[in-house]
């Protein structure tokens, strides 16, 4: 792995490019590879040209940092003052908020570079991408295969080199098991640890924005950008000031190994992390054995407390102040039902139902009450695992990414792709997935590093000793930005 | 346990979403087969888990909330200018007769 941030921007800060040609080069190669890959929905080219020309300013002015000048893409999700937000639905379309997501204005306060917005399942809610409105976006490493999702566009740019980075949202796993899928580095914060303002709500005591990158370096140094407590969104919390640090020293490191999380998983995504944690002994980390039996149940529950909060947070589009609104209406009531009818994509309608389903009078206590106290021993016994080490290993997917279509007709069958992610964000636990080899047929498989609440550093740490290593390659796709 | 055709319908007028007879009879099996999957968190795990009867919310610091204080708000015009505003409203078909 490399730090392309580091290496973009030691070429910016010692004026061998300025961020204006940089800008030009991603956008040749966004317009070569888009047309294919489909990672992007829209292009905010007129935007990273300003946003390229204030950069190169702060470059001259001596008062760049890490992220000055370098190009990069936010999911769909994230609130951007004048430019398309659509969370890929069609109930959105021609929305331009009126404000700027917390991560996108201290990003651009740093001279950062918005080439677009990319690609997703519509409303954060797949495994695949492909319930978005625009279709789904393809993997750069096989165009045959899916990205992931629901952050798959962010995957897809990244690995593809159309993008030096990107910010998704993990829900359940959406930045990781793309990144997974893809080949490159996804990161889900601390819960808290990261503004949510302006992010477009799916499940509020799960949801999370995080860095997807090409190496563990630049994951730090994107989530130190965007970290930190935001009166804006008082979910957020205060996190260490100064820079993440990052040594790679994993002598006496105490590696968790939960079997739960293995259960079911195929022969080849067993091995490859094997390997990954007896290099990790070499070098004198030691495997702990720990178990978590309310594991079995974090994927229903996290169904259940997800679609129970998306009902009430998908409540809000009604037609009536942004966004598509059906025509051919009798009252305000009919143009409300028939604007989210027409409107929402078929997934997102499950998911309401399900939703209103567990919250309905009758069935609160057996589902949503009782989701709510599962999710509480989930928390703890995951905590208690952490009395014993410091950082658990598991696989980020229970499979590489799936062929386009594969998981069409069966939702229960793609909702098993997230049981090893899910876990994390309902304890809001901090997560990595960085690559780990490949499966019989070439495709990524991804390797999750999980670490205590705020302990958000030495995830990342940990993690780095994998990039110093050699331990850990991103996909290697032949085009877009070479740095 | 089975979803009823009725039940659906009823789900549906409350999601204000609208599915036709024929959307419905294929709706309902995948509908029930999400319940279904939703019903193992019945499955008995080990450790404590129904001994714990405070349930926390974690969306919500009491302790932290702040000053309920009046700032500045957004522009009419930005507000409106996702729709076509008539005069700074948002136009709606006439709710009082």
């Amino acid at each position: 792995m490399k730090s392309v941030i580091s290496i973009l921007s030691s070429k910016l800060r010692s004026g061998e490019i300025t961020s204006a040609q940089l800008t030009e080069q991603y956008i040749k190669e966004i317009e070569k590879h888009n047309p294919t890959l489909n990672a992007y929905v829209h292009l905010t080219f007129d935007e990273a040209r300003a946003n390229a020309a204030a950069a190169d300013k702060l470059i001259k002015e001596g008062k760049a940092t890490a992220l000055t000048g370098i190009p990069f893409t936010l999911k769909d999700n994230i609130a951007t003052d004048g430019l398309p937000t659509t969370c890929c639905s069609k109930i959105l379309q021609g929305l331009k908020p009126y404000y700027d997501a917390t991560v996108w204005s201290k990003l651009k306060a740093q001279g950062a570079v918005l080439l677009g917005k990319t690609n997703m399942d519509e409303f954060a809610m797949g495994s695949t991408s492909e319930s978005s409105y625009f279709g789904a976006p393809l993997n750069p490493v096989d165009t045959t295969k899916v990205t992931g999702g629901s952050s798959g566009g962010v995957a897809a740019a990244v690995c593809a080199n159309i993008a030096a980075y990107g910010l998704g949202s993990d829900t359940g796993g959406s930045i990781r098991q793309p990144a997974s899928f893809c080949g490159i580095v996804g990161f889900k914060p601390t819960y808290g640890a990261v503004s949510r303002y302006g992010l477009i709500a799916y499940g509020s005591s799960l949801d999370q924005i995080g860095p997807m990158t090409q190496s563990v370096t630049d994951a730090a140094i994107v989530y130190d950008a965007i970290r930190g407590e935001d009166k804006a969104d008082g979910t957020s919390v205060p996190t260490p000031d100064g820079k993440t640090v990052l040594n790679g020293d994993v002598k006496g490191l105490k590696i968790g190994i939960a079997e739960e999380y293995f259960d079911g998983v195929p022969s080849d995504i067993k091995s490859a992390i094997d390997g990954m944690v007896a290099a990790y002994e070499r070098a004198g980390a030691q495997v702990v054995k720990v178990s978590i039996p309310a594991l079995k149940l974090a994927l229903p529950v996290y169904y259940i407390i997800a679609c129970a909060e998306a009902s009430s947070n998908l409540g809000r589009y009604d037609g009536i102040r942004y966004g598509f609104r059906a025509t051919g209406y009798t009252s305000v009531d009919d143009m409300i039902t028939k604007t989210r009818t027409e409107g929402f994509g078929k997934e997102v309608k499950k998911r309401i139902m399900l939703g209103t389903y567990v919250l309905s009078s009758g069935y609160f206590d057996a589902y949503y009450k009782k989701a709510c106290l599962i999710r509480k021993a989930v928390e703890s016994q995951m905590a208690e695992a952490f009395e014993k080490c410091d950082v658990l290993f598991a696989p980020t997917a229970p499979n590489t990414a799936f062929p386009l279509g594969y998981s069409g007709g069966n939702a229960v069958q793609t909702y098993l792709s997230d049981v090893c992610t899910v876990p994390v964000n309902i304890a809001g636990l901090p997560a990595i997935s960085i690559p780990c080899g490949t499966d019989k047929g070439g495709m990524p498989i991804g390797v999750q590093i999980i670490g205590k609440k705020f302990d958000d550093s030495r995830v990342l740490d940990v993690a780095y000793f994998a990039e110093i290593s050699g331990l850990s390659e991103t996909a290697d796709f032949k085009g877009g930005v070479r740095v | 346990m089975s979803v009823t055709q009725k039940e659906i319908k009823t789900l549906a007028r409350l999601s204000r979403l609208e599915f036709s007879d024929g959307e419905i009879e294929k709706f309902a099996p995948e509908f029930e087969e999400i319940i279904e999957f939703a019903n193992k968190i019945n499955e008995q795990v080990e450790g404590d888990t129904g001994s714990i009867r405070e349930v926390v919310s974690r969306t919500v610091k009491w302790e932290d909330l702040r000053e309920d204080e009046v700032k500045e708000s957004l522009p009419n015009e930005k507000i409106t200018s996702n729709v076509q505003a008539e005069g700074g409203y948002f136009p709606v078909r006439r709710v009082v007769k």
